[in-house]
């Protein structure tokens, strides 16, 4: 359909073939452009040479598991990872979220969910100008910075995405369904877990003690604000 | 009124009969609680008969043994006295035989000179009569006399049997008076007296038996200690060896609380080579089969779980690849002619319906396999119900049904988790739709001090008693032929079911056939206190209109 090499690269690390081609078919008549890796041991090399936009990781995957995968990925990168789950169980997504999946898709999925999901993580970021202050982070939304200083601390896009929102607004307090709404594009009840996960990554990114936050701070029983508790 | 007096206000003014009533409850309340501890305690049981039989062995033995004891006792001393009497008798009798003394002053010298002889020779007699005989005339010269009143206790028995019988003694068992009225055994020995010059004389000589009484009282206080104290020694002794017997039976009776309480790898010490040390083999043996066997159920049923689960997730794979590829084919329809059209939306659906399936069984294994966890969170009862009935009002408008919510109560945020609870919730909705034969819908929540409880309730089909009692079985339809709108999976009561006893809650239902069904969910308000009763009625009777 649409120039392969126009789309944005969708990186497909799945170890079912037709799963996998079936994707594929999903992905390119959503003009974005699929590559494929069928092992957990290539998934790596397979990145690296790709340069994709978005993976889309299975969790489970001969060779290397896609807990471990996420992890070396995210160890080089913050391209965008999210998910295929056969397991909806707590302790399986908690630890994918917690090694940096952005996301996560639990199989069955239809193809629109698919696209959705993965359209939300390439949205580009609306455009912002000028810099936010909070506390003694500046952050450039021109330039996707994040400095403490002088220092520059590296965000993945979402982490980034889910400090400039609460920034933007340091006023408000954002429920984790806004949240959601806004940082991961979901328009219905989704799973808050994603919600505190990132928090606690992004904190410890950005605070000093993580243990006592002064940038990303909770309002009990509500959700997060910007800033510290008034 | 002060306190104290309060009780006895109330004893005056209850009859005597009923006073008497309660004091005998109370005798048999003691009564009723001593039998129960002597039926309880087999080592109680085994030491009261113990002691009881040997009580009455002993009691049979000190008897006969006091019997025995106080007859030869008695025996020796009738001898003693006899022999006394005869000895006094002889010398008397030769004293008035060799005496010369005819008138009445001598022959009263003569009989206190006898009766000193008498004196010496029965030492022990303490007393003496000497008495006229029938035949010697009253006013014969030598008068009668007594000492230590044994005129008194002499019968006319044994007088007769004196003057009349052909032996020379006769003996009778009296009772002495004594002066300060205490009776006193004693023994009277009669015999008769020839003074040539005054006639036949009776002479009765007293002994006292109170030394052999003594004696007797001695033996007898003995043998009541002693009895007394080998009771107790029996008693000691045979709790000793209960304990030896019943100390391995109370370790075995243990053991096997243990092992029905499920610690399966609880045994008996086998020490040395009796009865006991048998039943403590034996019964290790039937606990290491017990403990194979049910090793190897759970184990199978592990495998079982753990199979179901596994089928769960391989078909997820391939079952996305087939809903990807039917959903891009139903996305398509418009542009196929109308079978292949029809196709795609067929095998659109039924793709769904098997996703259903799929998640519920995976559900269900996740109960099997206790791999649930409960994720608390506030939540209004009320206002979780009210989103539900939202969820469904179109489809039960499509039914003809109106759904009414009643809420009394429940308007708080109670500590569950949402998404079972909205699971159940939209669970009974949809059951309620799909068997209420488009008549209206009642939903009533409400709460007391330690539940909350919700119910829903249609008037449609119903179903007969023994339906009701499977509904909760999983795949279980009240009626197969009946044509399926909702597109359940037939697990939804069971998850249901499974969802409220993780809250610690229960879900009951009643049904009619032709008058309707009723499902109602309680849940405690804390999840750790137990509720008492639901705060809603279950069934019509107790229908609100």
């Amino acid at each position: 359909m649409s120039d392969a090499t126009a789309g944005p690269v969708i990186l497909v690390v799945d170890d079912d073939p037709a799963l996998a081609e079936m994707i594929g078919i999903v992905l390119r008549a959503d003009g974005l452009d699929p590559v494929f890796c069928g092992d957990g041991s290539g998934a790596l090399d397979a990145f690296r040479r790709a340069r994709p936009d978005l993976v889309l990781l299975d969790l489970m995957l001969p060779g290397l598991d896609g807990i471990s995968v996420c992890e070396r990925i995210r160890a080089e990168s913050g391209t965008p990872i999210i998910m295929l789950t056969a397991k909806s169980d707590t302790a399986d997504v908690v630890k994918g979220l917690e090694t940096g999946a952005d996301d996560y898709i639990v199989k069955p999925f239809d193809p629109k969910e698919l696209t959705a999901r993965i359209r939300a993580r390439l949205r580009p970021l609306a455009v912002q100008n000028g810099f936010l202050q909070i506390g003694d982070l500046s952050i450039d939304a021109t330039g996707h910075e994040v400095r403490r200083g002088d220092e520059r601390i590296a965000l993945t896009p979402l982490e980034f995405d889910l400090l400039h929102t609460l920034a933007s607004k340091p006023e408000q307090v954002f429920t984790r369904e806004m949240l959601l709404e806004q940082v991961w594009g979901y328009h219905y009840k989704a799973d808050t877990r994603l919600v505190n996960v990132h928090v606690q990554r992004l904190r410890a990114k950005v605070e000093k003690d993580a243990e006592n936050p002064r940038i990303v701070t909770t309002v009990r029983g509500v959700g997060y604000r910007a800033g510290a508790a008034v | 009124m002060s306190a104290p007096s309060g009780p006895r206000f109330d004893a005056a003014r209850v009859p005597f009969g009923l006073q008497f009533a309660g004091v005998r409850r109370r005798f048999s309340d003691a009564a009723g609680s001593f039998f129960r501890i002597f039926r309880r305690s087999l080592e109680l049981r085994i030491v009261g008969i113990t002691v009881a039989l040997s009580a009455l062995a002993i009691v049979g033995t000190s008897t006969y043994m006091a019997y025995s004891i106080g007859g030869g006792l008695f025996d020796a001393r009738v001898e003693q006295v006899t022999n006394e009497a005869a000895r006094a008798t002889k010398a008397a009798q030769s004293t008035f035989d060799s005496s010369t003394a005819t008138d009445a002053a001598a022959l009263s010298v003569l009989q206190g000179t006898v009766l000193e002889e008498i004196g010496a020779v029965a030492t022990s007699a303490s007393g003496i009569w000497f008495r006229r005989g029938p035949d010697t005339p009253a006013n014969s010269s030598l008068p009668e006399a007594t000492q230590g009143r044994v005129d008194e206790v002499v019968s006319t028995a044994l007088s007769e049997q004196v003057t009349t019988g052909s032996l020379r003694q006769y003996w009778q068992s009296v009772a002495v008076p004594r002066s300060d009225g205490v009776v006193e055994p004693g023994i009277v020995v009669g015999s008769t007296i020839d003074v040539p010059q005054a006639g036949v004389y009776e002479m009765y000589l007293l002994f006292s038996l109170e030394d052999v009484g003594e004696s007797l009282g001695f033996v007898q206080g003995t043998l009541a200690i002693g009895g007394v104290l080998l009771l107790l020694l029996i008693a000691a002794v045979s709790w000793v060896v209960v304990q030896f017997v019943i100390s391995p039976i109370r370790v075995a009776a243990e053991t096997s609380r243990k092992l029905a309480a499920g610690h399966l790898e609880e045994r008996i010490p086998v020490r040395g080579d009796d009865v006991l040390a048998t039943l403590a083999q034996s019964f290790n043996g039937m606990a290491d089969s017990l403990e194979d066997q049910i090793t190897q159920l759970a184990r199978l049923s592990q495998l079982q779980q753990r199979f179901v689960s596994d089928v769960s997730h391989e078909l997820r794979t391939p079952l996305t690849t087939i809903r990807l590829a039917g959903d891009v084919l139903y996305d398509r329809r418009i542009g196929f002619d109308a079978p292949t059209a029809r196709t795609a939306e067929l095998l659109h659906t039924q793709v769904e319906r098997f996703e259903l399936l799929l998640s519920d069984l995976l559900e269900i294994s996740r109960y099997d396999a206790h791999a649930v966890d409960i994720d608390r969170e506030p939540v209004n009862l009320v206002r979780l119900v009210e989103d539900a009935i939202e969820g469904v009002e179109s489809l039960a408008e499509r039914k003809g049904s109106t759904i009414t919510l009643v809420a009394p109560g429940g308007h708080f945020e109670g500590e569950m988790d949402g998404r079972r609870i909205r699971r159940i919730v939209r669970n009974l909705l949809s059951n309620a739709i799909e068997h209420g034969e488009g008549r209206p819908i009642e939903v009533m929540v409400d709460s007391n001090e330690d539940a909350v409880a919700l119910s829903v309730r249609d008037h449609g089909i119903g179903m007969a008693p023994a339906d009701t009692a499977r509904v909760f079985d999983r795949f279980w339809r009240a009626d197969p032929s009946r044509q399926r709108t909702t597109g359940g999976t037939g697990l939804g009561l069971a998850i249901s079911l499974e969802d409220a006893s993780l809250h610690r809650g229960a879900l009951d239902v009643w049904s009619e056939k032709g008058v309707g069904t009723c499902f109602r969910l309680t849940l405690p308000r804390q999840m750790d206190t137990p509720f008492g009763s639901s705060p809603l009625p279950l069934g019509p009777e107790e229908d609100p209109q």
